[in-house]
Protein backbone atom coordinates (compact mmCIF):
# COMPACT_ATOMS: atom_id res chain seq x y z
CA UNK A 1 0.00 0.00 0.00
CA UNK A 2 0.94 3.54 -0.70
CA UNK A 3 0.70 6.84 0.78
CA UNK A 4 0.39 9.98 -1.79
CA UNK A 5 0.06 13.33 -1.85
CA UNK A 6 -0.42 16.03 -4.42
CA UNK A 7 -0.56 20.14 -4.16
CA UNK A 8 -3.31 20.94 -6.21
CA UNK A 9 -2.65 24.42 -8.37
CA UNK A 10 -5.95 25.91 -7.61
CA UNK A 11 -5.32 29.39 -10.13
CA UNK A 12 -5.49 26.75 -13.00
CA UNK A 13 -8.02 25.63 -14.88
CA UNK A 14 -7.64 22.40 -15.19
CA UNK A 15 -7.41 22.35 -11.48
CA UNK A 16 -11.37 23.72 -11.33
CA UNK A 17 -12.34 21.68 -13.59
CA UNK A 18 -11.07 18.68 -11.05
CA UNK A 19 -12.34 20.07 -8.03
CA UNK A 20 -15.49 20.95 -9.19
CA UNK A 21 -16.37 17.47 -9.94
CA UNK A 22 -15.98 14.28 -7.76
CA UNK A 23 -16.73 12.33 -10.63
CA UNK A 24 -13.72 14.25 -13.00
CA UNK A 25 -11.30 14.08 -9.67
CA UNK A 26 -12.20 10.56 -9.13
CA UNK A 27 -11.34 9.34 -13.09
CA UNK A 28 -8.19 11.24 -12.63
CA UNK A 29 -7.25 9.44 -10.00
CA UNK A 30 -8.11 5.93 -11.25
CA UNK A 31 -5.89 7.12 -14.40
CA UNK A 32 -3.10 7.03 -12.18
CA UNK A 33 -2.61 3.23 -12.09
CA UNK A 34 -1.27 1.82 -15.28
CA UNK A 35 -3.21 -1.82 -14.27
CA UNK A 36 -6.52 -0.49 -12.99
CA UNK A 37 -8.87 -0.19 -16.70
CA UNK A 38 -11.77 1.77 -16.50
CA UNK A 39 -13.93 -1.54 -16.60
CA UNK A 40 -12.39 -3.18 -13.90
CA UNK A 41 -14.25 -2.90 -10.40
CA UNK A 42 -12.88 -3.81 -7.08
CA UNK A 43 -13.42 -7.16 -5.67
CA UNK A 44 -15.65 -6.53 -2.42
CA UNK A 45 -13.01 -7.63 0.10
CA UNK A 46 -9.92 -6.23 -1.92
CA UNK A 47 -8.01 -3.06 -0.89
CA UNK A 48 -9.26 -0.76 -3.17
CA UNK A 49 -7.89 3.26 -4.28
CA UNK A 50 -8.77 5.79 -1.84
CA UNK A 51 -8.83 9.77 -1.87
CA UNK A 52 -9.73 12.98 -0.10
CA UNK A 53 -9.26 16.63 -0.73
CA UNK A 54 -8.37 18.23 2.30
CA UNK A 55 -8.39 21.99 1.74
CA UNK A 56 -6.56 24.44 4.86
CA UNK A 57 -7.09 27.51 3.10
CA UNK A 58 -8.48 29.24 -0.19
CA UNK A 59 -5.31 27.90 -2.57
CA UNK A 60 -4.22 25.31 -0.17
CA UNK A 61 -5.62 22.05 -1.66
CA UNK A 62 -3.51 18.46 -0.76
CA UNK A 63 -5.32 15.59 -2.38
CA UNK A 64 -4.24 12.46 -0.30
CA UNK A 65 -4.56 9.07 -1.76
CA UNK A 66 -3.72 5.47 -0.78
CA UNK A 67 -3.83 2.54 -3.11
CA UNK A 68 -2.41 -0.50 -3.52
CA UNK A 69 0.16 -0.19 -6.22
CA UNK A 70 2.31 2.96 -6.41
CA UNK A 71 0.29 5.83 -8.55
CA UNK A 72 1.97 7.92 -11.53
CA UNK A 73 0.35 11.38 -10.97
CA UNK A 74 1.88 12.95 -14.46
CA UNK A 75 -1.20 13.61 -15.85
CA UNK A 76 -2.21 15.24 -12.87
CA UNK A 77 0.70 17.91 -12.60
CA UNK A 78 -0.04 18.56 -16.21
CA UNK A 79 -3.35 19.67 -15.79
CA UNK A 80 -3.48 20.92 -12.06
CA UNK A 81 0.18 21.39 -10.62
CA UNK A 82 2.91 23.00 -11.34
CA UNK A 83 4.99 20.84 -14.19
CA UNK A 84 7.63 23.39 -14.80
CA UNK A 85 9.23 22.39 -11.70
CA UNK A 86 8.65 19.30 -12.00
CA UNK A 87 11.71 16.84 -12.90
CA UNK A 88 12.66 12.71 -11.87
CA UNK A 89 13.82 13.81 -8.62
CA UNK A 90 10.85 15.67 -7.56
CA UNK A 91 8.09 14.59 -9.80
CA UNK A 92 5.24 17.02 -8.25
CA UNK A 93 3.78 15.01 -5.74
CA UNK A 94 5.06 12.62 -2.67
CA UNK A 95 4.37 8.93 -2.51
CA UNK A 96 5.41 6.81 0.65
CA UNK A 97 5.29 2.97 1.34
CA UNK A 98 2.18 2.74 4.00
CA UNK A 99 3.09 -0.85 4.76
CA UNK A 100 5.31 0.46 8.25
CA UNK A 101 2.44 2.22 9.44
CA UNK A 102 -0.27 -0.98 8.71
CA UNK A 103 2.35 -3.41 10.52
CA UNK A 104 3.19 -1.27 13.62
CA UNK A 105 -0.54 -0.52 14.53
CA UNK A 106 -1.15 -2.01 17.89
CA UNK A 107 -4.12 -2.54 20.10
CA UNK A 108 -4.41 0.71 22.16
CA UNK A 109 -2.49 2.99 19.92
CA UNK A 110 -3.95 6.30 20.41
CA UNK A 111 -3.59 8.68 16.97
CA UNK A 112 -5.15 12.19 15.42
CA UNK A 113 -7.19 11.00 12.70
CA UNK A 114 -9.28 12.86 9.78
CA UNK A 115 -11.82 11.33 8.03
CA UNK A 116 -14.38 12.74 5.22
CA UNK A 117 -17.40 10.52 4.98
CA UNK A 118 -20.78 10.49 3.83
CA UNK A 119 -22.66 9.62 6.13
CA UNK A 120 -26.28 8.26 5.69
CA UNK A 121 -29.07 6.27 7.21
CA UNK A 122 -32.84 4.84 5.60
CA UNK A 123 -35.93 6.32 6.05
CA UNK A 124 -39.59 5.43 5.40
CA UNK A 125 -41.32 8.07 5.08
CA UNK A 126 -44.96 6.71 5.05
CA UNK A 127 -46.29 3.57 5.98
CA UNK A 128 -45.67 0.73 3.09
CA UNK A 129 -43.30 2.89 1.37
CA UNK A 130 -39.81 1.22 0.47
CA UNK A 131 -36.79 2.40 2.87
CA UNK A 132 -34.76 5.48 1.00
CA UNK A 133 -31.12 6.47 1.37
CA UNK A 134 -31.46 9.85 3.12
CA UNK A 135 -28.09 11.92 4.37
CA UNK A 136 -27.52 12.77 7.41
CA UNK A 137 -27.45 16.41 7.73
CA UNK A 138 -27.27 17.90 11.78
CA UNK A 139 -23.55 17.55 13.40
CA UNK A 140 -25.42 15.40 16.32
CA UNK A 141 -26.63 13.37 13.91
CA UNK A 142 -23.63 12.93 11.98
CA UNK A 143 -21.23 12.32 14.91
CA UNK A 144 -23.71 9.64 15.95
CA UNK A 145 -23.21 7.86 12.60
CA UNK A 146 -19.44 7.42 13.25
CA UNK A 147 -19.63 7.14 17.17
CA UNK A 148 -22.10 4.42 16.36
CA UNK A 149 -21.08 1.03 18.60
CA UNK A 150 -21.97 -1.68 15.92
CA UNK A 151 -19.81 0.95 13.48
CA UNK A 152 -16.73 1.59 15.39
CA UNK A 153 -16.52 -2.40 16.06
CA UNK A 154 -16.47 -3.39 12.62
CA UNK A 155 -14.18 -0.51 11.87
CA UNK A 156 -11.70 -1.69 14.91
CA UNK A 157 -11.30 1.45 16.63
CA UNK A 158 -12.99 3.85 19.23
CA UNK A 159 -13.39 7.30 19.19
CA UNK A 160 -11.81 8.56 22.93
CA UNK A 161 -13.29 10.07 24.95
CA UNK A 162 -12.55 13.76 26.33
CA UNK A 163 -11.56 14.07 30.19
CA UNK A 164 -14.20 15.37 32.69
CA UNK A 165 -12.06 18.33 32.87
CA UNK A 166 -12.07 19.79 29.19
CA UNK A 167 -15.59 18.88 28.95
CA UNK A 168 -18.52 22.03 29.24
CA UNK A 169 -21.58 20.45 29.64
CA UNK A 170 -22.01 19.69 33.26
CA UNK A 171 -24.50 16.78 32.84
CA UNK A 172 -23.05 15.70 29.44
CA UNK A 173 -26.38 16.81 28.20
CA UNK A 174 -27.99 20.08 26.69
CA UNK A 175 -30.76 22.20 28.49
CA UNK A 176 -33.06 20.04 26.89
CA UNK A 177 -31.56 16.91 28.41
CA UNK A 178 -29.84 15.63 24.78
CA UNK A 179 -26.48 13.84 25.14
CA UNK A 180 -24.10 15.31 23.09
CA UNK A 181 -21.64 13.67 21.83
CA UNK A 182 -19.22 17.00 20.34
CA UNK A 183 -18.67 17.54 24.28
CA UNK A 184 -18.23 13.52 25.35
CA UNK A 185 -15.50 12.59 22.76
CA UNK A 186 -12.54 13.90 21.22
CA UNK A 187 -14.37 14.51 17.94
CA UNK A 188 -15.28 17.28 15.97
CA UNK A 189 -17.21 18.04 12.53
CA UNK A 190 -14.62 20.20 10.22
CA UNK A 191 -16.77 20.97 7.26
CA UNK A 192 -20.29 19.72 6.01
CA UNK A 193 -20.34 20.13 2.13
CA UNK A 194 -23.10 19.26 -0.67
CA UNK A 195 -21.73 18.17 -3.83
CA UNK A 196 -24.53 18.22 -6.96
CA UNK A 197 -22.65 17.05 -9.96
CA UNK A 198 -23.28 15.95 -13.74
CA UNK A 199 -22.29 12.27 -13.42
CA UNK A 200 -21.78 11.77 -17.34
CA UNK A 201 -20.73 14.52 -19.82
CA UNK A 202 -20.86 12.22 -22.75
CA UNK A 203 -23.59 12.42 -25.29
CA UNK A 204 -27.07 10.45 -24.73
CA UNK A 205 -26.55 10.19 -21.00
CA UNK A 206 -28.91 11.33 -18.49
CA UNK A 207 -28.40 14.72 -17.64
CA UNK A 208 -31.69 14.90 -15.87
CA UNK A 209 -30.31 15.15 -12.30
CA UNK A 210 -27.27 16.15 -10.76
CA UNK A 211 -25.44 13.49 -8.28
CA UNK A 212 -25.69 14.82 -4.95
CA UNK A 213 -23.46 13.62 -2.15
CA UNK A 214 -23.08 15.24 1.55
CA UNK A 215 -19.97 14.95 2.86
CA UNK A 216 -18.58 15.47 6.32
CA UNK A 217 -14.64 15.76 7.96
CA UNK A 218 -14.63 14.72 11.25
CA UNK A 219 -11.57 15.15 13.25
CA UNK A 220 -10.59 13.89 16.68
CA UNK A 221 -8.66 11.38 18.24
CA UNK A 222 -8.90 7.40 18.27
CA UNK A 223 -7.76 4.40 19.99
CA UNK A 224 -7.10 1.00 18.00
CA UNK A 225 -9.29 -1.49 19.23
CA UNK A 226 -8.72 -4.36 16.83
CA UNK A 227 -5.25 -3.60 14.31
CA UNK A 228 -6.29 -6.32 11.26
CA UNK A 229 -10.04 -4.28 11.56
CA UNK A 230 -8.11 -1.24 11.71
CA UNK A 231 -5.85 -1.77 8.70
CA UNK A 232 -8.71 -3.24 6.72
CA UNK A 233 -10.53 0.25 7.21
CA UNK A 234 -7.12 2.07 6.35
CA UNK A 235 -7.13 0.51 3.46
CA UNK A 236 -10.65 0.09 1.97
CA UNK A 237 -12.61 2.87 3.59
CA UNK A 238 -15.50 3.34 5.41
CA UNK A 239 -19.30 3.91 4.30
CA UNK A 240 -20.81 4.91 0.91
CA UNK A 241 -19.41 6.90 -1.76
CA UNK A 242 -15.43 6.03 -2.28
CA UNK A 243 -15.22 6.90 -5.55
CA UNK A 244 -16.03 10.64 -4.37
CA UNK A 245 -13.72 11.26 -1.94
CA UNK A 246 -15.34 10.18 0.87
CA UNK A 247 -14.34 7.32 3.47
CA UNK A 248 -10.47 7.56 3.34
CA UNK A 249 -9.42 7.67 6.89
CA UNK A 250 -5.82 8.97 7.83
CA UNK A 251 -3.80 9.21 11.31
CA UNK A 252 -1.28 11.35 12.72
CA UNK A 253 0.97 11.57 15.40
CA UNK A 254 -1.71 12.49 18.29
CA UNK A 255 -0.13 15.38 20.32
CA UNK A 256 -1.33 16.04 23.95
CA UNK A 257 -3.87 18.63 24.23
CA UNK A 258 -2.61 22.16 24.95
CA UNK A 259 -2.35 23.23 28.43
CA UNK A 260 -2.67 26.77 29.49
CA UNK A 261 -0.03 28.88 31.07
CA UNK A 262 0.41 29.68 33.57
CA UNK B 1 -1.64 35.88 51.89
CA UNK B 2 -1.94 31.74 52.38
CA UNK B 3 -3.23 29.45 49.91
CA UNK B 4 -4.98 32.59 47.41
CA UNK B 5 -6.08 31.05 44.20
CA UNK B 6 -7.26 33.66 40.63
CA UNK B 7 -9.54 32.71 38.64
CA UNK B 8 -9.33 34.22 34.90
CA UNK B 9 -12.88 35.07 33.10
CA UNK B 10 -12.68 36.36 29.50
CA UNK B 11 -15.43 39.01 28.42
CA UNK B 12 -15.59 38.88 24.85
CA UNK B 13 -19.37 39.64 22.95
CA UNK B 14 -20.72 41.50 20.44
CA UNK B 15 -21.76 43.96 22.81
CA UNK B 16 -20.94 44.75 26.28
CA UNK B 17 -21.81 47.09 28.83
CA UNK B 18 -20.13 48.01 32.21
CA UNK B 19 -21.75 50.95 34.09
CA UNK B 20 -20.64 52.20 37.03
CA UNK B 21 -22.21 55.95 37.96
CA UNK B 22 -24.85 55.86 35.80
CA UNK B 23 -28.13 57.66 36.53
CA UNK B 24 -31.76 58.24 35.05
CA UNK B 25 -32.02 57.68 31.18
CA UNK B 26 -28.06 58.25 30.20
CA UNK B 27 -26.81 55.19 30.99
CA UNK B 28 -22.88 55.06 30.00
CA UNK B 29 -20.42 52.47 30.35
CA UNK B 30 -16.75 52.63 31.18
CA UNK B 31 -14.14 51.25 29.10
CA UNK B 32 -13.41 48.17 31.17
CA UNK B 33 -15.03 45.53 33.56
CA UNK B 34 -16.33 46.70 36.68
CA UNK B 35 -16.09 45.27 39.87
CA UNK B 36 -19.58 44.94 40.31
CA UNK B 37 -20.21 43.53 37.26
CA UNK B 38 -17.85 40.36 37.86
CA UNK B 39 -19.17 39.85 41.10
CA UNK B 40 -22.67 39.99 40.03
CA UNK B 41 -21.69 37.56 37.45
CA UNK B 42 -20.20 35.52 39.66
CA UNK B 43 -22.84 35.46 41.95
CA UNK B 44 -25.41 34.98 39.90
CA UNK B 45 -23.57 32.02 39.03
CA UNK B 46 -23.75 30.39 41.88
CA UNK B 47 -26.78 31.13 42.44
CA UNK B 48 -26.94 33.86 45.39
CA UNK B 49 -30.22 35.94 45.70
CA UNK B 50 -30.43 39.60 45.02
CA UNK B 51 -30.63 40.73 48.58
CA UNK B 52 -28.27 38.16 50.22
CA UNK B 53 -25.91 40.59 51.02
CA UNK B 54 -23.96 38.27 53.64
CA UNK B 55 -23.28 35.65 50.69
CA UNK B 56 -22.44 38.21 48.92
CA UNK B 57 -19.53 39.69 51.05
CA UNK B 58 -16.57 37.17 50.48
CA UNK B 59 -17.38 37.65 46.98
CA UNK B 60 -17.16 41.08 47.72
CA UNK B 61 -14.12 41.05 49.24
CA UNK B 62 -12.44 39.29 46.56
CA UNK B 63 -9.12 41.42 44.49
CA UNK B 64 -10.31 42.42 41.34
CA UNK B 65 -8.30 43.03 38.30
CA UNK B 66 -9.04 43.38 34.45
CA UNK B 67 -6.87 43.80 31.30
CA UNK B 68 -7.92 45.23 28.46
CA UNK B 69 -7.35 43.05 25.37
CA UNK B 70 -9.31 44.52 23.07
CA UNK B 71 -10.60 47.84 23.87
CA UNK B 72 -13.66 47.66 21.07
CA UNK B 73 -15.68 50.80 20.18
CA UNK B 74 -18.07 52.79 22.34
CA UNK B 75 -21.21 52.88 20.26
CA UNK B 76 -24.97 54.97 21.39
CA UNK B 77 -27.91 53.07 21.38
CA UNK B 78 -30.71 56.12 21.35
CA UNK B 79 -33.30 53.78 23.34
CA UNK B 80 -37.18 53.71 22.51
CA UNK B 81 -39.25 51.19 23.85
CA UNK B 82 -42.99 50.46 24.53
CA UNK B 83 -44.44 48.81 27.33
CA UNK B 84 -44.90 44.81 26.37
CA UNK B 85 -48.59 44.88 27.98
CA UNK B 86 -49.80 48.79 28.21
CA UNK B 87 -48.20 49.84 25.02
CA UNK B 88 -47.72 52.78 27.20
CA UNK B 89 -44.48 54.94 26.39
CA UNK B 90 -41.32 54.25 27.99
CA UNK B 91 -38.69 56.46 29.00
CA UNK B 92 -36.30 57.54 25.84
CA UNK B 93 -33.38 56.55 27.05
CA UNK B 94 -29.25 56.65 25.59
CA UNK B 95 -27.54 53.71 26.33
CA UNK B 96 -23.82 52.99 25.96
CA UNK B 97 -22.51 49.99 24.54
CA UNK B 98 -18.40 48.81 24.08
CA UNK B 99 -18.83 46.49 20.92
CA UNK B 100 -16.52 43.81 19.81
CA UNK B 101 -14.15 44.27 23.03
CA UNK B 102 -12.35 41.67 24.91
CA UNK B 103 -11.44 41.42 28.64
CA UNK B 104 -9.80 39.32 30.64
CA UNK B 105 -10.80 39.97 34.55
CA UNK B 106 -8.94 37.97 37.62
CA UNK B 107 -10.70 37.97 40.87
CA UNK B 108 -7.87 36.68 43.69
CA UNK B 109 -8.70 35.37 47.08
CA UNK B 110 -9.03 32.27 49.39
CA UNK B 111 -8.31 29.17 47.31
CA UNK B 112 -11.89 26.97 48.18
CA UNK B 113 -13.55 30.01 47.68
CA UNK B 114 -12.45 30.32 44.21
CA UNK B 115 -12.62 26.43 43.39
CA UNK B 116 -16.30 26.86 44.31
CA UNK B 117 -17.30 30.10 41.97
CA UNK B 118 -14.80 27.71 39.12
CA UNK B 119 -17.84 24.83 40.00
CA UNK B 120 -20.58 27.27 39.39
CA UNK B 121 -19.13 29.51 36.69
CA UNK B 122 -18.97 25.78 34.54
CA UNK B 123 -22.40 25.36 36.13
CA UNK B 124 -24.05 28.45 36.56
CA UNK B 125 -27.00 29.01 38.21
CA UNK B 126 -28.09 32.14 36.58
CA UNK B 127 -26.29 32.75 33.29
CA UNK B 128 -23.41 34.90 32.76
CA UNK B 129 -24.14 38.36 31.00
CA UNK B 130 -21.78 40.87 30.00
CA UNK B 131 -23.08 43.71 32.21
CA UNK B 132 -26.35 43.91 30.88
CA UNK B 133 -28.91 40.75 30.38
CA UNK B 134 -29.34 41.80 26.62
CA UNK B 135 -25.37 41.24 26.40
CA UNK B 136 -24.57 37.60 26.21
CA UNK B 137 -20.81 36.55 26.00
CA UNK B 138 -19.63 35.22 22.34
CA UNK B 139 -17.37 32.86 23.89
CA UNK B 140 -16.62 30.44 27.05
CA UNK B 141 -16.43 32.81 30.27
CA UNK B 142 -14.29 30.31 32.06
CA UNK B 143 -10.49 30.90 31.44
CA UNK B 144 -9.18 28.53 34.33
CA UNK B 145 -8.02 28.68 37.81
CA UNK B 146 -4.28 29.57 39.08
CA UNK B 147 -3.56 28.11 42.45
CA UNK B 148 -0.70 29.53 44.68
CA UNK B 149 -0.56 32.51 42.30
CA UNK B 150 -0.96 36.23 42.42
CA UNK B 151 -4.00 38.54 40.36
CA UNK B 152 -0.65 40.74 39.13
CA UNK B 153 0.78 37.15 37.85
CA UNK B 154 -1.98 36.22 36.08
CA UNK B 155 -2.96 38.95 34.22
CA UNK B 156 0.48 39.08 32.83
CA UNK B 157 0.79 35.71 31.80
CA UNK B 158 -3.08 34.75 30.34
CA UNK B 159 -2.54 34.62 26.77
CA UNK B 160 -3.73 37.36 24.73
CA UNK B 161 -7.45 36.60 24.14
CA UNK B 162 -7.89 39.62 21.34
CA UNK B 163 -9.98 38.04 18.19
CA UNK B 164 -7.65 37.06 15.42
CA UNK B 165 -8.07 40.33 12.67
CA UNK B 166 -7.41 42.32 15.81
CA UNK B 167 -4.17 40.33 16.36
CA UNK B 168 -3.42 40.55 12.88
CA UNK B 169 -3.89 44.47 12.96
CA UNK B 170 -1.68 45.24 16.39
CA UNK B 171 0.78 42.77 15.44
CA UNK B 172 3.75 45.10 16.87
CA UNK B 173 5.32 45.01 20.12
CA UNK B 174 3.30 47.13 22.92
CA UNK B 175 1.39 46.41 25.96
CA UNK B 176 -2.10 45.90 27.44
CA UNK B 177 -3.80 48.31 29.68
CA UNK B 178 -4.52 46.61 32.95
CA UNK B 179 -6.58 48.09 35.86
CA UNK B 180 -6.73 46.49 39.47
CA UNK B 181 -7.00 47.03 43.22
CA UNK B 182 -3.91 47.97 44.98
CA UNK B 183 -2.34 45.11 47.15
CA UNK B 184 -2.21 46.08 50.84
CA UNK B 185 1.33 47.91 50.56
CA UNK B 186 1.23 49.64 47.71
CA UNK B 187 0.55 53.23 47.54
CA UNK B 188 -2.99 54.56 46.46
CA UNK B 189 -1.10 58.08 45.26
CA UNK B 190 -1.65 57.48 41.18
CA UNK B 191 -4.75 55.66 41.84
CA UNK B 192 -8.54 56.32 40.75
CA UNK B 193 -11.23 56.27 43.17
CA UNK B 194 -14.43 54.75 41.68
CA UNK B 195 -17.81 53.78 43.10
CA UNK B 196 -17.77 50.10 42.18
CA UNK B 197 -16.93 48.38 45.77
CA UNK B 198 -20.35 46.07 45.32
CA UNK B 199 -21.57 46.31 49.50
CA UNK B 200 -25.94 44.99 48.32
CA UNK B 201 -26.93 44.26 44.96
CA UNK B 202 -30.62 44.44 46.58
CA UNK B 203 -33.01 45.15 44.28
CA UNK B 204 -34.92 47.95 46.00
CA UNK B 205 -32.20 49.89 47.42
CA UNK B 206 -28.02 48.77 45.57
CA UNK B 207 -25.50 50.56 47.49
CA UNK B 208 -21.89 50.19 46.08
CA UNK B 209 -18.90 51.65 48.45
CA UNK B 210 -15.63 53.31 46.64
CA UNK B 211 -12.67 51.70 45.82
CA UNK B 212 -8.90 52.18 44.25
CA UNK B 213 -7.57 51.40 40.62
CA UNK B 214 -4.60 51.13 39.79
CA UNK B 215 -3.58 51.74 35.77
CA UNK B 216 -0.58 49.58 34.91
CA UNK B 217 0.65 48.58 31.64
CA UNK B 218 1.86 44.98 30.69
CA UNK B 219 3.45 43.30 28.08
CA UNK B 220 1.45 41.70 25.67
CA UNK B 221 1.38 37.91 26.05
CA UNK B 222 1.69 35.43 23.05
CA UNK B 223 -1.95 34.42 21.93
CA UNK B 224 -2.79 31.10 23.01
CA UNK B 225 -1.65 29.44 19.78
CA UNK B 226 -4.59 28.69 17.74
CA UNK B 227 -4.20 25.41 19.43
CA UNK B 228 -6.97 24.23 16.80
CA UNK B 229 -5.41 20.74 15.41
CA UNK B 230 -7.69 21.44 12.38
CA UNK B 231 -5.19 22.33 9.02
CA UNK B 232 -2.53 20.80 10.72
CA UNK B 233 -3.35 16.88 10.16
CA UNK B 234 -0.31 15.12 8.05
CA UNK B 235 -0.36 11.68 7.44
CA UNK B 236 2.95 11.42 6.49
CA UNK B 237 4.33 12.60 9.90
CA UNK B 238 3.14 8.83 11.08
CA UNK B 239 5.02 8.13 8.80
CA UNK B 240 8.22 10.12 9.05
CA UNK B 241 8.10 9.15 12.89
CA UNK B 242 7.91 5.68 12.15
CA UNK B 243 11.28 6.32 10.47
CA UNK B 244 12.88 8.05 13.31
CA UNK B 245 12.02 5.61 15.46
CA UNK B 246 13.79 2.93 13.19
CA UNK B 247 16.64 4.72 11.88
Amino acid sequence: MFLSRFRVNTARPGARRLLSSPQAMHAAVMSSFPHILPSDSPQPEAPRVLWRLDQRARAEVLLYVVSPDRPDLTHLVEQAGWPAVADRENPGWQTRPYAPLLDRLAAGDRWAFRLTANPVHTVRRKEGEPRKLTAHLTPVHQMGWLLDEERQKRLGFRVCEKPAGRRLLPEGTTHHKHPHPGDRYELTIRDTRSLAFDKSRGPGARRDKPVTVVTVTFEGRLEVTDPATMRRTLTQGIGRARAYGCGLLTLAPATQPGHRAP
Amino acid sequence: MSHTGVLVLRLAGPLQSWGASSRFTRRTTESAPTKSGIVGLLAAAAGIERGDDTRLAPLAALRFGVRIDQPGTRIRDFHTARHGVTGASMPLSERFYLADAVFVAAVEGDQRLIAGLHDALRSPVYAPFLGRRSCPPAEPVDLGRYEETTLEDALTSVPWQASAWYRRRHRSPQTLTVLRETTATESTDAADVLRDQPVSFDAAHRRHALRTVVTTAVPTPLPAGDGSPHGTHDPFAALDDLENESA
